[in-house]
């Protein structure tokens, strides 16, 4: 077997996680860019994973891919599997807008939809479900009090969600997905814009979550990645070079170029 | 100490800040001295000639006293409705093909782009004898509808591209954030876009409307003219700007007061709405920081 693709069964140990997002021989082109070479990486279900790496090492692309979000724009194209629960996402049979209310994503900056705070939570269940206008009152206050938001805005939920603070901003925008129960939340660098205090809420909140869903979260911190999450990945150029749990891969990196990069001589 | 060391060329650079300084603010008082001047007679004049029949009555017969403009106003509303009401979804829909569909086909898209700043940029008259054309020759009579016709083809460029460039200050990351909750993009565009970008379109519509409504160039060959209460948009229809093109030139000091009274209705309105609606932009303006 290739060593250099690290597999589950080596990475994981001989706990028995299930494994929920596979990503079997992933490769990545940006108009012509070969952006991710030859990934390997298995998911294990209701844990945090953090995907850590240097600028341009491929960790947000590899993100973006899981829920086929890069397929908005043109020139882009991933060959190999993601397996979600066994099917293949990249199989353009694979229906987008379902795999999207299974899979869910966060983004670096906060962006609240030109709604209320109401209509924030409330608009991918509306296009989901037709909820009866008390269920859709329950699972919108239900989200904000997953992403710990309901006891600051339960008397403004009428107002607009640019009104909010921006880590509070960020809880909505976790709100606003969680809302759709996905089984999969993606983060792509959630606090990069947030003060320290807001961004220790956030963390706090992705160990919450964990119980319930799946969270793979991207972070240039390699602190934040070592406090939230259970397995770490680390990429560099477009590889996937080392996967595992996140005390191992920071106490006793397997390769070279981990500790490297860990110990901040990288290179 | 410090307060008194100069760096080399200080004195020359200096002078140079004030030069430009200067020669900018001659420049800004030369192109506004003519503006304020036009504003002045135009008010000057146009309120003196202002009466209440000039809002009541229609335009009087050659050599008759008295008389207003009320079938003129009247027209101009109807046929800059009619052009707004051609124009704008055309143009709005357009700016969000553009903006939003088109990405796959950017030489198309650029094509467009162009083609339309070119109609954005078409003397006005020549848009009239085209309508003539396509509206007034096979129908044998010129109507409101073909002067409404007209001033859609001027509305629809406008609209078009501030549609277009509204939509695409729209941070992406909106988009992506809509997109990624399993929203299909149609739902995405007219449910969070365009209520992001709404301030702009809607100044783009106003803009629109300021400046059909001062046009006259298009309606001379289209709704013509007339001297009475249209009887329908199928007959030829009066309009403030034509009046005031027929009016200034005739021989009649009280035909010169109607067509100051007009020129005053417009100059105000036109003012009223531009400013308006930029005023409108400035304070609900995108904001990218979001």
């Amino acid at each position: 077997m290739d060593i250099a693709a690290p597999r589950p069964a080596e990475a994981l140990g001989s706990a028995a996680i299930p494994t929920k997002i596979s990503v079997r021989n992933l490769d990545f082109y940006y108009r012509g860019y070969h952006a991710l070479k030859n990934v390997n990486l298995d998911v294990p279900e209701k844990h945090v994973t953090a995907i850590i790496g240097p600028s341009g090492c491929g960790k947000s692309t590899l993100l973006r891919i899981f829920n086929r979000i890069y397929s908005m724009y043109s020139g882009l194209e991933a060959t190999g599997e993601v397996m979600l629960d066994g099917r293949n996402v990249l199989d353009p049979a694979y229906p987008l807008n379902q795999l999207r209310s299974r899979v869910g994503m966060v983004f670096q900056k906060a962006v609240p939809f030109p709604l209320s705070i109401f209509e924030n939570v409330a608009y991918g269940l509306r296009h989901h479900q037709r909820l009866p206008r008390l269920q859709l009152e329950e699972r919108v206050e239900q989200a904000l009090r997953e992403a710990a938001l309901w006891d600051e805005v339960k008397d403004k939920l009428h107002s607009s969600g640019l009104s909010l603070s921006g880590g509070q901003q960020q809880r909505l925008c976790i709100a606003r997905a969680v809302a759709l129960r996905p089984q999969v939340l993606l983060l792509d660098e959630p606090t990069s814009a947030l003060d320290p205090i807001a961004t220790g809420r956030i963390e706090q909140l992705l160990a919450d979550l964990q119980s319930d869903y799946t969270i793979v979260i991207v972070t240039h911190n390699m602190q934040q990645a070592a406090r939230v999450s259970a397995y770490t990945a680390y990429m560099f150029l477009g590889e996937m070079i080392e996967f595992g749990s996140t005390s191992e891969l920071f106490t006793r990196p397997q390769r070279r170029q981990t500790e490297d990069y860990i110990t901040g001589r990288f290179g | 100490m410090s307060a008194r060391v100069r760096p080399p060329g200080y004195r020359r650079r200096r002078g140079v800040d004030l030069l430009a300084k200067t020669l900018g603010v001659l420049a800004t008082v030369f192109g506004l001295f003519w503006l304020v001047w036009i504003l002045y007679v135009t008010f000057r004049t146009g309120i003196g000639a202002l009466a209440w029949r000039t809002f009541t009555e229609a335009t009087p017969p050659p050599g008759m006293e008295g008389g207003g403009l009320a079938n003129a106003l009247f027209g101009s509303l109807v046929m800059s409705a009619l052009g707004i009401a051609i124009g704008a979804p055309i143009g709005i829909a357009a700016g969000t093909y553009l903006s939003e569909f088109a990405e796959r086909r950017p030489v198309w898209r650029e094509t467009i782009r162009f083609v339309n700043d070119i109609l954005l940029s078409a003397p006005s008259i020549v848009l009239g004898l085209f309508v003539y054309t396509i509206a007034v020759r096979p129908t044998g009579h010129f109507s409101g509808w073909a002067g409404g016709i007209a001033l859609a083809l001027i509305v629809l460029p406008v609209v078009v591209r501030t549609t277009d460039e509204t939509l695409r200050l729209v941070p992406g990351m909106m988009r992506e954030a809509a997109l990624s909750l399993g929203v299909p993009r149609w739902k995405v565009t007219t449910q969070i876009l365009y209520r992001a970008a709404a301030p702009g379109i809607l100044t783009g519509v106003l803009l629109g409307l300021a400046r059909i409504s001062g046009e006259t160039a298009p309606l001379l060959f289209t709704a013509l003219n007339n001297q009475y209460w249209a009887s329908g948009l199928n007959s030829p229809t009066a309009s403030v700007p034509v009046v005031i093109f027929q009016f200034a030139m005739s021989p009649y000091d009280s035909w010169h007061s109607l067509a100051w009274a007009g020129a005053f209705i417009v100059t105000l309105f036109v003012l009223v709405l531009s400013v308006g609606a930029r005023a409108y932009l400035l304070r609900n303006r995108i904001d990218s920081a979001a």
